[in-house]
């Protein structure tokens, strides 16, 4: 058995060691380096990259990013449980829900956050609209600001917040729920004080699957936060291109990488069902 | 337990709204004559101008080849893979496919860049489809093996054991008895990885060479330089065109 | 659309040249003219800013044949390997370029690149705004807080604030780029973004009042719309050559060189320049551009507005390095 499982994994061992670790390894190797003259990697070794990291200036993108991921998560766990409630809820009609819900997800990401261009721009429909209802007297800016950065993340990853609540709510016993109720709790103590933690597995599923994509999120903030909204995605695509510093890059990815990495460590605790 | 009952599900059409507007929206905008927000008459000029720009349709065959042989070998060792881990656990190789999932798309293009750019000094070779398929490969594997375990999960041991007692060897067992029964999840599987593929921008614009522009790299470039109602009709067709495929799916895999 | 793919499948039998230049930089009839003269098939690709293309083509196996950069980078390409020599015998239209650019100061013998148009930064602007920006000083005016844009483009971003200092835009002095950072940094939250030739339409509309802006861009702007002027700021302004040059990952260096002498053909350069609403840097073109796009203010300005033009010239590697880290910073601020 041991000799067909092997062949079955070798694939697997082989695009993984080739095209995923090894790519980890040369990006390890290269944030030892020093930027040659006019840009990409020379000798000598050096912690130079590591050390720059502690700038403020870096400190703030990482801060600025974690604001923004964490604000976008937020936002998603508040709009996402009722609509996870509410499909649990739904009887025969739950397949129909989820589709729904999963729907905007299976189009482009690129297609999405465009979309939300087209809605916030100064003569895009929200401010047309607006202004024709004389609500306003002149466009606002809508675009290129943190909080259009954090609509279109919200946009885009809601749907994988809220599956996980809906498994979880799913299979919530409801005799405990309305034993709560018997025994006297308000609506509001048995959500929070019964319903939630038992849901807490989904919460944290939820958590993670939205708050680690956005932060290391690249084309939300670069179009539609104008260039200035700049996250860690941006800081990494911009020393690759741009300032073409290498071993730069390489640092903030792999301290990107780190931060992943403690985050996962903190959450994911071992009695969660396991994704693999 | 009715709280809330008529509270909740008014929330929750005013949430499917917010999620399927703005694309409602932008496909109503695709067949405005004005290029304005501006309401100006029906018309279907940008689905022409769509249709008759060769970058795009080059593109969308390059997306297209590229998610398709993606797909298919994914799928594959993919399927492999979850297959030998659900028999026995693999730590290592478990803990480098959850990797490859949470490592932030921007770090995994521009590590692969930099790989490629390593290898091409002793390669006579240049980016271009192959090294964008290969990238899509090795992001894909991770989505398979998910969906196939997730599938394989729901299939009882013993129906393989009772196969090898009936004289079948392993190949045999996994073939005709284990493949078949997890088959729609190897399906969904297969739609996950090509939606993933035709989907991707970030790392596919860092990797991809002279004559392997995508789709996404279009509308990118497009995109960038503000609202353009060809980008509109190009949306629409995808949001279809995808909306489709899942609808599909979704009947093959409820039979 | 499938038919037209599957033809695109076909094989082209034809030999192939990979040219990848600016956006809106050359005629839309040049390149199907050159494939019908020479039986070569083109794939051109655009790009937006040097940086783009540099990313592109640093590793050395992008695939391009040709690129445009400004002047001031053919040094640091030829430093890093990427350049293959021109032949001069190969390219005997290159006698059309003015005299100024036969010799010019990055290239005196043309052994690496050839001219191809010149652009200048300035302030393009819509006429709604009242009193218009006749300075870079105006960039910073708290009226356009948010409807204004600078090119997110270093060496220009940077070359306008060491222009409002009253510095050169060539500076290499650690000082003089701290301080331009620092009046970066102070300008950009009143800014709307960072935006290269994509804030046309955006100015064009209203969307944007004030714009850093190549004077090609602006004069493509202006050509769609009436209500949108340039000008060059009284401080100053950066003067940018672009020229040709060919990459040496290129296996097809003759079809190369055909390409660029075709460029330099007067009637070619001359249609390029009107199309991409351009100044040329063909002699033999001037002459053939109609008189009213000879004369134009934004293209070919008069005398006094040339006087106060700088010309975009290499930066050493350290001071080069200064103003990357620079960039950052105030991309990040």
């Amino acid at each position: 058995m041991n000799r067909l499982r092997a062949w079955f994994l070798a694939p697997s061992w082989a695009v993984m060691l080739a095209l995923f670790l090894a790519p980890l390894a040369i990006i390890l190797a290269y944030s030892f380096l020093t930027r040659g003259t006019y840009g990409g990697i020379s000798l000598p070794w050096t912690t130079e990259s590591y050390q720059r990291l502690a700038d403020p200036i870096y400190l703030t993108i990482l801060w600025r990013s974690f604001w923004i991921a964490g604000v976008s998560t937020v936002f998603c766990l508040m709009l996402g449980f009722p609509l996870a409630l509410f499909i649990s809820r739904s009887g025969k009609r739950k397949d129909l829900y989820l589709s729904l819900v999963m729907l905007p997800f299976w189009t482009s990401f690129l297609v999405r956050t465009y979309a939300w261009m087209f809605l916030l721009r100064d003569t895009g429909l929200i401010n047309t609209l607006l202004e024709k209802l004389g609500l306003i007297h002149g466009p606002m800016p809508l675009l290129y600001n943190d909080g259009a950065v954090i609509l279109g993340l919200v946009y885009g990853y809601l749907p994988f917040m809220v599956l996980p609540l809906y498994a979880t709510l799913e299979r919530l016993d409801r005799n405990l729920l309305e034993a709560s109720a018997d025994l006297g709790a308000r609506p509001w103590a048995t959500l929070m004080h019964v319903m939630v933690p038992l849901c807490a597995s989904g919460i944290r599923a939820g958590a993670i699957l939205v708050f680690i994509p956005c932060l290391g999120a690249y084309l939300t903030p670069d179009l539609l936060g104008g260039g200035k909204s700049v996250m860690i995605g941006n800081l990494i695509q911009n020393q690759f291109t741009t300032a073409r510093d290498w071993p730069f890059g390489s640092a903030v990815s792999l301290a990107l990488m780190a931060v992943v990495m403690l985050l996962l460590a903190a959450l994911v605790r071992r009695n969660d069902e396991g994704l693999l | 337990m009715k709280r809330g009952g008529v509270g909740l599900s008014v929330y929750a059409l005013a949430a499917f709204l917010f999620l399927h507007l703005p694309l409602l929206i932008l496909a109503a905008f695709s067949f405005n004559a004005s290029r304005f927000t501006v309401w100006q008459g029906f018309s279907l000029r940008w689905y022409a101008a769509a249709l008759q720009d060769s970058q795009l349709i080059d593109a969308s065959w390059n997306s297209l080849i590229i998610a398709a042989v993606a797909t298919v070998v994914s799928t594959i060792i993919g399927t492999l893979c979850a297959y030998g881990l659900w028999k026995r656990g693999a730590p290592v190789l478990t803990g480098s496919l959850y990797l490859s999932l949470v490592t932030p798309e921007i770090v995994t293009g521009i590590s692969l860049l930099a790989f490629y750019q390593w290898i091409f000094r002793f390669l006579r070779v240049q980016l271009g489809m192959h090294t964008v398929i290969l990238a899509h490969i090795s992001f894909s594997i991770a989505y398979v093996v998910i969906v196939v375990m997730a599938r394989l999960r729901t299939v009882d041991a013993q129906l393989e054991e009772a196969a090898l007692d009936l004289g079948a060897n392993e190949w045999q067992a996994f073939r005709y008895v284990t493949l078949p029964v997890i088959l729609p999840g190897v399906i969904a599987a297969a739609l996950l990885a090509f939606t993933v593929s035709f989907d991707d921008y970030v790392i596919t614009s860092l990797v991809a060479g002279v004559d392997s522009e995508t789709l996404p790299m279009v509308i990118y470039a497009i995109a960038r330089r503000g609202v353009n109602p060809v980008v509109n009709a190009i949306s629409a067709l995808i949001v279809v065109g995808f909306g489709g495929l899942i609808l599909i799916s979704e009947r093959l895999r409820t039979r | 659309m499938a038919a037209a793919g599957l033809a695109g499948c076909s094989r082209d039998r034809r030999p192939r040249l990979n040219v990848f230049n600016w956006s809106a930089y050359i005629a839309p009839d040049t390149v199907p003219k050159f494939e019908a003269e020479f039986g070569i098939h083109v794939r051109y690709g655009i790009y937006e800013s040097n940086e783009e293309m540099l990313a592109r083509v640093m590793g050395g196996n992008s695939g391009w044949d040709i690129v445009f950069p400004t002047d001031y980078l053919v040094k640091p390409m030829l430093a890093n390997g990427l350049l293959a020599p021109i032949q001069r015998e190969r390219l005997p239209n290159v006698a059309e370029l003015e005299a100024g650019f036969q010799q010019p100061e990055w290239d005196p013998e043309l052994n690496w690149s050839v001219p191809y148009m010149v652009t200048a930064a300035g302030i393009a602007y819509n006429r709604k705004l009242n009193p218009p920006p006749r300075a870079w000083a105006d960039m910073w005016d708290e009226r356009l807080r948010s409807r204004m844009t600078m090119l997110d483009d270093p060496f220009d971003t940077i070359g306008a604030c060491l222009k409002k200092l009253g510095l050169s835009v060539n500076s290499s002095d650690a000082a003089e780029l701290e301080r331009a950072s620092v009046e970066a940094i102070r300008q950009k939250p009143l800014l709307r973004a960072y935006l290269n030739a994509e804030v046309r339409d955006q100015l064009v509309s209203g969307d944007v009042m004030a714009a850093h802006m190549w004077n090609t861009t602006a004069q493509q702007a202006m050509d769609s719309s009436n209500d949108v002027g340039f000008v060059y700021p009284k401080e100053g302004y950066a003067v940018y050559p672009d020229c040709s040059v060919i990459l040496r990952e290129s296996k097809r260096q003759e079809l190369a060189h055909q390409f660029i002498n075709f460029l330099l053909r007067p009637d070619i350069a001359a249609a390029n320049a009107l199309a991409a609403r351009t100044t040329t840097t063909n002699a033999g073109a001037r002459k053939m551009l109609p008189p009213a796009f000879r004369d134009n203010p934004t293209l070919y300005p008069n005398a006094d507005v040339v006087a106060r033009g700088e010309w975009a010239r290499t930066v050493d590697p350290g001071a080069q390095r200064l103003r990357d880290r620079l960039w950052t910073e105030i991309k990040s601020a």
